[in-house]
């Protein structure tokens, strides 16, 4: 009897691991299922994000250390001409800016620029990158703000650059962002000169794909490609990237150009998280996302750019 | 039940390295350092199911730490451990050069069950046939640099088995099988 279960002591431990393994994949699959419609996340995803934050930032830590030591130290050596010149630079742009402001105010168009940019904005999150993907087969990055601070799955991510990617997981104080990178990143786009229209696709590599339709495409290196706003994730009009290579379609209906992303994913250390969701998406998953944003959301961190009133940004 | 805990924070400490090479170097640049721990245990680790169970810790760590489904490293991990075990009955892998062309294959057979799986579970458009070939090969060039990195990897394996006090009886006896009748 020992044999017995010693020969098959170890298929068993094996087939068993795999099993739970597998289970593990469907279930955290439906999570995140559960996640893109305002649900919240299984308590042991939630803990598990939490338990990854600071050893990600453990992880980041030292390669953080040195980068400070060169950004404060080493990369300061010129900064004394750096600043004269730049000093003499902000009382050009302050005296332009006070010519400006003067020309608005006797155009009376000040009062309508105010008006719209309180209709477009929309509150936004600022966040530290604590830690990158470990896994070389996927492109994520962890922040250090969560649904304790108003962050939904589904929030876009972007820096002043352009769109970083989408929160596809929470936890109360950390959550995990999937990168425009990622081979599972899809983003409605169009070419802001001529307003071909097409999908930014992740490649797992330094740049992205943006596949349009050849007939009427017309799309030329150096274009920049915005979000269109029509998939309902992202707001219109924020950089994706600049079109850097258009290869020969050859006889194919859909042509795929490559993209340089706006944003240096290479040198991401801070986002800011829009704490919306499309409507789109609201009305592909129900109510209960809207509710929950509109009645459920927790108070504003600190270093939230706009109370968290309802989004009223252009449709997406 | 010491030398399991000293290789799984050994572990841990191999997928801090990595992270911190992440943020210096580009993804495919970085060798998969978890992945050749895995391989190291299949080829000296004695016990098959504490290794199972070993394998699947690792990889649901680098889960943790990674955007992958959770689940899916520990898969496959364990398969990579298994492989080894097998691979190691049949060939001599303890030499530099056979355990280098081994974490070779084994890291784009890694990469393409990962991306392969990730697929399965989430259902999205197939790469163009441009992305395929560039993800082809990052997968090379993740497995090259992986291959280089194999040798140091097993050694320091070797030296932790070393540390953390293992007596030779412990350590897997190289056991090849022959494949047919002996002469």
């Amino acid at each position: 009897m020992p044999d017995f279960w010693k020969r098959i002591g170890a298929p068993l431990v094996f087939g068993a691991l795999t099993l739970l393994a597998v289970i593990t994949m469907v279930s955290d699959r439906g999570g995140r299922d559960a996640s893109e419609r305002g649900e919240d996340v299984s308590w042991w995803q939630g803990v598990l994000l939490d338990v990854a934050s600071p050893i990600q930032k453990a992880v980041a830590a030292p390669a953080d250390g040195a980068r400070r030591v060169w950004r404060d130290y080493l990369a300061l050596l010129d900064v004394r001409d750096d600043n004269s010149r730049l000093k003499s630079r902000v009382a050009e742009l302050e005296e332009e800016n006070l010519q400006y402001r003067e020309a608005l105010v006797t155009s009376g168009h000040l009062q309508r620029i105010a008006e719209m940019r309180d209709e477009f904005e929309t509150p936004m999150l600022a966040s530290e990158v604590v830690g990158l993907d470990v896994s070389p087969w996927f492109r994520s990055v962890l922040v250090d703000r969560g649904s304790g601070h108003g962050v939904q799955a589904g929030n876009p991510v972007i820096t002043s650059e352009g769109v970083v990617g989408l929160v596809t997981a929470t936890s109360g104080g950390a959550a995990r962002t999937m990168l425009l990178l990622d081979r599972q990143s899809a983003v409605d786009g169009i070419v802001q000169r001529s307003r071909a229209r097409g999908i930014v696709r992740g490649r797992g590599t330094a740049d992205l794909e943006f596949e349009f339709v050849v007939r009427g495409g017309d799309v030329v290196v150096g274009d920049v490609v915005i979000t269109s706003g029509l998939a309902g994730v992202y707001p219109k009009g924020l950089r994706i990237g600049e079109v850097e290579a258009v290869p020969d379609p050859g006889g194919r209906l859909i042509q795929t150009a490559l993209l340089r992303p706006a944003v240096d994913f290479g040198r991401l250390e801070q986002v800011f998280l829009m704490l919306r969701r499309g409507p789109t998406m609201d009305l592909l998953y129900g109510e209960g996302g809207a509710r929950e944003m509109a009645g459920g959301r927790p108070a504003p961190a600190p270093g939230s750019a706009a109370p968290p009133a309802a989004p009223r940004g252009p449709a997406s | 039940m010491r030398r399991a805990a000293v290789l799984l924070g050994f572990g841990l400490v191999l997928l801090w390295v990595q992270g911190g090479l992440a943020t210096f170097l580009p993804p495919h640049f970085c060798p998969d350092l978890g992945l050749l721990l895995v391989i190291s245990l299949g080829l000296w680790w004695r016990g098959l199911t504490s290794g199972l169970c070993m394998a699947a810790g690792l990889g649901y760590a680098a889960d943790a730490l990674s955007g992958s489904l959770l689940g899916l490293h520990a898969l496959l991990r364990l398969v990579a451990f298994s492989g080894s075990r097998l691979a190691s009955r049949q060939l001599n892998l303890r030499g530099p050069l056979p355990l280098a062309v081994f974490a070779a294959c084994a890291s784009v057979a890694y990469g393409l069950a990962a991306v392969g799986l990730t697929h399965f579970f989430s259902p999205s458009s197939p790469p163009s046939g441009d992305a395929g070939f560039r993800g082809l090969v990052d997968a090379l060039v993740q497995a090259l640099v992986t291959a280089v990195a194999a040798p140091a990897v097993s050694a320091a394996v070797q030296r932790v088995f070393a540390w953390a006090g293992e007596d030779e009886a412990a350590r897997r006896p190289l056991l090849l099988e022959p494949r047919g009748p002996l002469a």
